[in-house]
Formats: structure tokens, C-alpha cells, sequence
């Protein structure tokens, strides 16, 4: 078989061009996992809170040490 | 990327949005993208959960580099001007000449 011949057979079984390392289950994509979703949003949603709260705690240092206020 | 010691937190901080924040949440977002076209998915429309998290993961890391960059080279220009400083005779101001005192006197031949 030509090498192209397999890699067409190839398509129409595999539909994702990779595969996890660690899991042999095809992944759904019908019904998401929406527990890593959320934890992503949330985990999204922590992380601006920590930089804005960082950024202002950054500012009020600052303004303090160099006398502003 | 080590963290700001107390010396540096009387420098300016950077902004929210800095170079180095939009730069490497445009590679995360873009990584992200990625992942879904080798999947075969619509690399826009699926996995925003991840396009999320990967830019704000990059914008956070990108703020603390901006800082800690801005730190490094305050360092740098304030260890180089006490240098300067202690050195004087090293960094004596060159004698300036005039364009009219070098260049050779103009004869013109029409």
C-alpha cells in the first residue's frame, strides 16, 4: 500500500490528529467535561483577581514609598 | 524570573497591560488555537475554557516579567551611574570643535 493509501484509510478512523498520552478512550467531544470547564474558568477568574489585587497592592507600596501618599 | 526584592518596590509599577503580558497571552491564546487545529476542531469556536486560561496564565507571568525586568534594568542604570560617578576622570567631555576649525578653507574653482 502506498503510504498516502494508509494515511486516508487513516482519516476517516482517527478524526484527531493526536492522541493523549496517558488515556486510549478517544476524547467526546459531544458532552464536555464541564467540571474541567469550570475549573478552568475559575481558575481563569483567580488568577485576574490575584494580578489586579497584586497590581494595586504594587501601586499603594510605591505611592508610599515615595511619599505620595 | 526571580521576584522583586525591597529595593525595587520603590519603582513604578508596571501596568495591567504591558508588553510583555499582551505578548505572552497572544502566545497562549495562540497554543490553544494550535491545540484545536491538530484535533480537528474549529479553532475559534471550541475549547474557550482553554483559550481562557492560557491567556490569562500568560498575561499573569508577562506582568511579573515586566516587573522584574524593569527592576534589573533600574539596577543596571543605577550601579552604572555610581560607577560614572566615582570614576570622573574616566569620563572627561571631549573637546568640541567647530565644522569651521577642521575643515580646510573653500576655494572655488567656477
Amino acid at each position: 500500500m502506498t503510504f498516502s493509501h494508509l494515511l486516508t484509510r487513516a482519516v476517516h478512523i482517527n478524526r484527531a490528529g493526536s492522541r493523549s498520552a496517558f488515556t486510549s478512550s478517544k476524547p467526546d467531544t459531544a458532552n464536555p467535561n464541564w467540571l474541567r470547564v469550570g475549573l478552568a474558568f475559575g481558575t481563569s477568574a483567580f488568577l485576574w483577581g490575584l494580578l489586579f489585587k497584586q497590581h494595586s497592592s504594587d501601586v499603594h507600596e510605591y505611592k508610599v514609598r515615595n511619599g505620595l501618599q | 524570573m526571580g521576584f522583586v526584592p525591597d529595593e525595587g518596590k520603590s519603582l513604578a509599577p508596571p501596568g495591567i497591560v504591558n508588553r510583555n503580558s499582551v505578548w505572552l497571552s497572544g502566545m497562549g491564546w495562540v497554543s490553544a488555537m494550535l491545540q484545536n487545529a491538530i484535533n480537528h476542531r474549529p479553532p475559534l469556536k471550541s475549547g474557550v475554557h482553554r483559550q481562557v486560561l492560557l491567556a490569562t496564565i500568560g498575561w499573569f507571568i508577562g506582568y511579573h516579567i515586566t516587573k522584574y525586568e524593569n527592576y534589573t534594568y533600574a539596577r543596571l542604570d543605577r550601579d552604572m551611574n555610581e560607577y560614572i560617578k566615582l570614576h570622573p576622570e574616566r569620563f572627561e567631555p571631549k573637546e568640541k570643535k567647530t565644522f569651521a576649525e577642521i575643515v580646510e578653507p573653500f576655494h572655488p574653482v567656477r
